[in-house]
């Protein structure tokens, strides 16, 4: 699911809201055969003497697409550095039920330590509770709300990754002009944190820029995006510039402007993906897209995972030895990095998702 | 009745006037708005619903509903594509188009079985059915976009029959994928009106079981019809491909009500019997300007929710109001006795 969903941090999807309910009617009878069978292994795991090396399992979204592959292989690159035993498992379907079993299949092995991204944060806080009364450390990223956890590791703060964007746009502007904002929907709490901030911080840095249409919302629909952005052209035929949020916008607004033949003139920056964005970063359309990398999470959240196993505390302004997690900002057990990756048409050969 | 009450005794008149009145505001609200550009796109921006309310009209014509529609799109524009670029065979685009509704034809045979030949609930099969065919969509086929669309598809997206500057001098266009509404919206108005086949929907529209007295094969028409509402919407899909440039098996699936707004804005009844291509098609441009240009007019995007909903009511409400008043006033200007 490389939907730009995914990429939201905070865990607003659609797909959350839906899985919730079938949580809340988790079989009990399945939870308790779980707790008597860890108990069990328990016994047998303590007997086979353990070294020093620890048992990091990553459980992630949804197996098998380019996105956790990516992730999956910077945990593999964690394991081999580190000799711990680290793996990552996914369900086949982006379905919060499956990953609450794997979850319990996790607390029966007794592992040292479980990173997850979760596609519910809420359904899983009983069965991370229960790992962490079993004495195992929880890792959470994309998912800053969790409580059961013992850290949660986030790519980045997302204000300061509005800024970041808004910063983008107006370099390239050139400091004035108008522009405009998509948000995926006007009720998403993470993209509409990413354009109050970049609002904020061209109001005070860049007064000659301004924002025209307020925030437009695309639904995550291209073609939305695409519409909008010709009414757009066409209302302010002075616009300079365009930021996106979810995946999609950025593609929308760069079809329309590449139909209306104003390729060059119109600036469009934002979120998404080089599968997604690809063809018009090459052609031009789209300036930068920015996303985080998956991997550089994986093996940023195994790192503090290793650490709270080993009962070293994450300070403020540390440096996780990780591109992008160099000065983390702790806020609470939410560990925050910078790792924005930046990607425009010279470097977008490097990344496949 | 006055010319004016009787334009309003119809949806389309409705439809008609409203979309003038709003075309004018708009106009007031921004000059540049009654531009021939204008024109064009919004035409450009109304091809897929156009084409998806078609299939759905025939489908209300009958008396049945079909939410299924944009979801048979979604999966035969994403199957297409997979296969082409699977099997890695050299086609015209118009095989493209073929192939997408020859697969939505099938989709839309089961959809025809089971409400035609088992006589199930057309709401409830077609609910069904949505879901299903999204799903499978989704699980099977993939979740990944493609953006690696064959270099066909661009030079077919690019080419445009018609190309002009608005009055900001930018270029506004429209492309050949037209003509597939047009030839869908041609051969659905000579199906309905010059065939026995359209009259044989309408007559189940209007009344099944009178339609199965004068031995109407009630079964075979139905299963037909939503194997043909299915190829356009094969069509439909396939449209929306050439237009974003790319395969994205998220989309289109939540605008089936939209579509449904747009067909029944357009004079055809949820009831049956009822509906015309030509309404069709304006209830759709209403739907488009209202989704697109309430932006031009500083309007937030709830508002346009709150203007069709309004549209809806009064645009169907109002001709069923008239026609109960006309008859009533006949009645009792009619001569006592008589």
């Amino acid at each position: 699911m490389v939907r730009l969903e995914a990429m939201v941090a905070n865990g607003t999807r659609k797909q959350s809201i839906n899985n919730k309910e079938d949580d809340m009617k988790f079989d009990f009878k399945k939870l308790a055969l779980g707790v008597a069978l860890g108990f069990t292994l328990l016994g047998g795991a303590a007997a086979v003497a353990q070294d020093a090396k620890h048992e990091i399992v990553t459980v992630v979204k949804l197996s098998g697409i380019a996105w956790f592959n990516r992730m999956e292989a910077g945990v593999a690159e964690y394991a081999e550095e580190t000799g711990n035993n680290a793996t990552q498992v996914g369900p086949a379907s982006a379905d919060a039920a499956l990953q609450v079993q794997m979850i319990e299949d996790l607390i029966a092995r007794n592992v040292n330590a479980i990173t997850v991204v979760p596609n519910s944060p809420e359904a899983l806080e009983p069965v991370l509770a229960k790992a962490l009364e079993a004495g195992i450390k929880v890792v959470g990223h994309e998912a800053s709300s969790l409580e059961n956890v013992t850290y949660d590791v986030e790519a980045f703060d997302n204000a300061a990754y509005g800024v970041h964007l808004m910063e983008a746009l107006a370099q390239d502007m050139g400091g004035e002009g108008e522009y405009a904002v998509f948000v995926g929907h006007l009720t998403a709490k993470t993209h509409n944190e990413w354009v109050d901030a970049a609002i904020a911080y061209q109001k005070e840095k860049y007064p000659k820029m301004t924002l025209v249409g307020g925030k437009i919302e695309s639904n995550e629909q291209q073609q939305t995006a695409y519409q909008k952005t010709k009414e757009l052209l066409r209302t302010y035929p002075n616009l300079k510039g365009i930021q996106g949020s979810a995946g999609e916008d950025v593609v929308g607004a760069a079809l329309a402007v590449e139909e209306a033949g104003l390729t060059g003139k119109v600036t469009i920056v934002g979120t998404s993906l080089v599968s997604v964005a690809g063809p018009y970063l090459e052609t031009g359309e789209i300036k930068m897209i920015s996303f985080w990398d998956p991997a550089k999470a994986g093996i940023a959240m195994n790192k503090v995972a290793a650490m709270a196993i080993e009962g070293k505390e994450v300070t403020d302004g540390m440096d996780l030895g990780v591109e992008g997690y160099n000065s983390v900002k702790l806020d609470g057990k939410v560990i925050y990095g910078q790792a924005w990756v930046d990607v425009t048409k010279d470097n977008m050969d490097e990344y496949d998702f | 009745m006055s010319s004016v009450s009787r334009i309003l005794a119809t949806p389309q008149g409705v439809v008609f006037l409203t979309a003038l009145l709003f075309a004018l505001v708009l106009s007031l609200l921004n000059p540049a708005f009654f531009t021939p550009a204008t024109l064009i796109d919004l035409l450009r921006n109304s091809l897929v619903t156009g084409i998806f309310a078609l299939g759905v009209m025939m489908v209300l014509a009958s008396g049945g509903i079909d939410v299924s529609c944009t979801a048979i799109g979604a999966f035969a524009m994403y199957a297409t594509m997979k296969i082409i670029l699977g099997i890695d065979f050299d086609m015209p685009i118009i095989g493209y188009f073929l192939l997408s509704a020859a697969i939505g034809a099938g989709l839309g045979l089961l959809n025809g079985i089971l409400i035609g030949g088992l006589g199930l609930p057309t709401l409830i099969v077609t609910l069904g059915t949505l879901s299903l065919y999204r799903g499978a969509l989704l699980t099977f086929l993939g979740t990944t976009y493609i953006t690696a669309v064959p270099r066909k598809v661009i030079t077919f997206a690019r080419s445009v029959l018609v190309r002009m500057e608005n009055a900001v001098g930018q270029m506004v266009s429209l492309p050949y994928s037209f003509l597939v509404l047009l030839f869908v919206a041609i051969g659905v108005a000579v199906l309905m009106n010059f065939t026995m086949f359209g009259r044989k929907i309408y007559a189940i529209g209007g009344s099944e079981e009178a339609a199965a007295r004068i031995g109407i094969r009630i079964r075979r028409v139905k299963v037909l019809i939503y194997v043909i509402a299915g190829a356009i919407a094969g069509l439909a899909g396939m449209t929306h491909l050439t237009l974003s440039r790319m395969a994205n098996p998220f989309d289109l699936v939540g605008m089936e009500l939209n579509v449904i707004a747009a067909v029944v804005l357009g004079g055809a009844r949820i009831t049956g019997g009822h509906g015309t291509v030509v309404g069709t098609l304006l209830g759709v441009f209403v739907i488009t300007m209202i989704n697109t240009t309430l932006l031009m007019a500083g309007v937030p995007s709830y508002w346009q929710k709150f203007v069709i909903g309004c549209l809806i009511v009064v645009g169907t409400g109002l001709p069923i109001l008239i026609d109960r008043f006309a008859r009533h006033r006949e009645r009792i200007s009619r001569p006592i006795g008589a």
